[in-house]
């Protein structure tokens, strides 16, 4: 009886070998001599097995950070980009699968599909981390803003993945430096701004009567 | 050339104007990533043309006043060399401090540990910024350590950077690329040297073996053990910067020890090790407690081969200077005289150039020298002035070696005058070896 994760080894070895999914489920279990009814016993399709490596990459280094020293004294912003350099290093030891899976999808517009395997997981990370960060006062609450805070880190998300598998510097330096400098510019824009305190000015002299008469509003 | 519309006067104004630079350019990639969200097709081009333009109009404005001593320095032609030292490694890279994870990323890709598993206390939230770096305070074994930790990225932007400032550099001086890439391949390979801080610590630890002798000066300990290509382990000096030191209101004997230190620390190098600690920036140095120089950064070095030390340093301390068609000759050598010269232009530059090296030299005149003395440095100020204004000084003249020669050396005086110290000068002499005159 095949395994999951043989299924999913097999699979990998296929695509990288030839570069192109097998041409059916049929011809690729025969190939691992496994039945059909085992492949889908654990598999829906080629595309959920890409989907699913997605995944128990992403959970992996969530749980892999967690137990950091110092975790649990980090701030919002310092989880995320605990998240990312360890996300990097993680995806190195898949790095020719990430590149294939990502390059299949070519320069169409929208998440290439084999992400979403990760989404769900990472939006739940960000999420919570986003909400540790507005009850500490960290981040600062918009009104409908605040819920996309999450939408944000999923574009830097998948914009450093992407850079990462063009990067070509030595050890992935400019891939540190696109989290650190993305991240902070991200939380930057979390954070309490002038924009923040030119919006209550606004709302402040708009609701100053005397103002609103004389500039005959 | 765009006339010049105005030029920025005041300290402050001409900080400013470097601030505005690096808002424009912050200013011009925003530009560009938001065109790109739209066109993907759009060029890098375009923004690399916008970068360099508001450069080149940041320079060309700060030409003139700011950048007289540059001018002094360089003849003109390596004001640009200068003001990319100066900019790309200190303004370019006034970065923000490298967040807590990004620190305990570069540790476990250079050792395999994080800090915290390294030392037996490490402070995560740094001191303060080292040019290309920020630094941290760590303890190891009851002994107070210093941790230089390099950017990511730094080598790469350093070549990039250049590139994109080399064509309109070539034109602002109105040199061609060719005369020009000589100079600049100079300045990027010792800026790509500063990067290596496996380098760095093997020169700190031969250099501070090789100044063991010289009293007054101290060096840290390295730790080669503890450091990597972008980590730097050593041991925390106490002490203070310049700065902070001529505010203690330290008497005069102190300062002329200091200063007769940074001397003899200087000159020795030169002229016992032909190879010099080229970055006489105030920021490397300390001064400790009990009354000493320390040496904090041996990322610049720079190295004189014999066919620029020889006929530069029989200028400066032979009385060479007197014959003029040995110094002909000895300007012919450095690159200062071009073959092609006509006899007119033989003399011009000889008279020019001996003007320089005997300024340059003066200090050395003297058995001492007073370098509080504001005359010595107006004439400086006045002779840059001077030549900047002379067309003959567009063109490229001098072996590539002046750049850093020139920056140490004036450097050095500058420091001097800063602290106002008298020093003897005889203390380290250029060795030289005697040619048959005439």
């Amino acid at each position: 009886m095949a395994t999951a994760a043989q299924i999913q080894k097999g699979y990998i070895d296929y695509v990288l070998t030839h570069y192109e999914q097998p041409k059916s489920v049929y011809s690729f279990a025969k190939k691992l001599k496994i039945t059909e009814a085992d492949f889908y016993s654990f598999y829906a399709s080629f595309n959920s097995i890409e989907k699913n490596i997605w995944f128990e990459l992403t959970s992996e280094a969530i749980h892999e950070i967690a137990q950091q020293e110092h975790w649990a004294q980090y701030t919002a912003r310092e989880k995320v980009l605990s998240f990312f350099y360890s996300y990097v290093e993680l995806l190195k030891s898949q790095r020719s699968f990430v590149i294939y899976s990502l390059k299949k999808h070519g320069h169409r517009s929208g998440t290439p599909e084999a992400l979403l395997g990760a989404k769900a997981i990472f939006e739940n990370f960000a999420e919570e981390t986003i909400n540790e960060g507005l009850e500490s006062g960290e981040l600062v609450e918009r009104k409908f803003f605040s819920k996309r805070y999450k939408d944000a880190l999923w574009i830097q998300f998948a914009f450093i993945v992407n850079f990462w598998i063009d990067d070509d510097s030595h050890d992935f330096e400019k891939t540190d430096e696109a989290i650190e400098k993305g991240i902070q510019v991200t939380f930057d824009l979390f954070q309490r701004s002038p924009i923040d305190n030119l919006f209550e000015y606004g709302k402040f002299l708009s609701q100053n009567s005397k103002f609103k008469e004389r500039m005959r509003f | 050339m765009k006339a010049q519309e105005s030029m920025p006067t005041t300290k402050v104004e001409r900080s400013a104007k470097f601030v505005k630079t690096g808002f424009q350019i912050g200013g011009n990639y925003l530009k560009h990533y938001s065109k790109k969200l739209f066109n993907p097709a759009l060029s890098r081009e375009e923004l690399n043309a916008d970068n360099a333009s508001d450069i080149y109009n940041s320079l060309s404005e700060l030409k003139g006043s700011a950048l007289k001593i540059a001018q002094m320095l360089s003849m003109d032609k390596n004001i640009l060399p200068k003001a990319y030292v100066d900019k790309f490694t200190q303004s370019q890279y006034n970065a923000p401090p490298l967040s807590g994870p990004l620190i305990v990323r570069t540790f476990t890709k250079n050792f395999g540990k994080t800090p915290e598993r390294i030392y037996d206390k490490f402070n995560i939230k740094s001191t303060h910024a080292a040019s290309i770096g920020q630094v941290h305070e760590a303890m190891l074994n009851g002994k107070k350590l210093a941790v230089k930790i390099q950017y990511p990225g730094v080598g790469d932007s350093i070549s990039s950077d250049l590139k994109l400032v080399k064509p309109f550099a070539f034109r602002l001086l109105g040199m061609s690329e060719k005369e020009l890439n000589i100079y600049i391949k100079e300045v990027e390979e010792r800026l790509l040297e500063e990067t290596d801080y496996e380098l760095e610590v093997r020169r700190s630890i031969q250099f501070a073996k090789a100044c063991s002798q010289l009293s007054n000066v101290v060096f840290p300990t390295y730790y080669p053990e503890l450091s990597g290509s972008r980590i730097i382990t050593m041991d925390w000096i106490e002490g203070m910067h310049l700065k902070e030191f001529l505010q203690t209101k330290p008497s005069q004997e102190l300062k002329n020890k200091i200063g007769q230190a940074l001397w003899d620390f200087y000159n020795f190098q030169q002229h016992e090790l032909r190879a010099v600690h080229a970055d006489p920036h105030p920021g490397n140095f300390l001064i400790t407690p009990n009354e000493k120089l320390g040496v904090i950064d041996f990322g610049c070095i720079k190295e004189m081969p014999d066919d620029f030390y020889e006929p530069f340093f029989s200028l400066t301390s032979t009385d060479l200077l007197e014959d003029k068609e040995a110094t002909i000759q000895a300007f012919r050598q450095l690159e200062m005289i071009l073959p092609n010269d006509s006899p007119a232009q033989v003399e011009f530059y000889y008279k020019a150039y001996k003007e320089m090296i005997g300024l340059f030299a003066k200090p050395y005149t003297t058995p001492t020298f007073d370098f509080s003395r504001a005359e010595f440095f107006t004439a400086l100020y006045q002779y840059g002035e001077k030549i900047a204004k002379m067309p003959e000084f567009k063109q490229a003249r001098g072996v590539k070696h002046f750049i850093y020669i020139n920056r140490t050396n004036f450097g050095l005086y500058n420091i001097l005058h800063e602290l106002n110290a008298t020093v003897r000068t005889d203390t380290f002499k250029p060795h030289i070896k005697l040619k048959a005159s005439g």
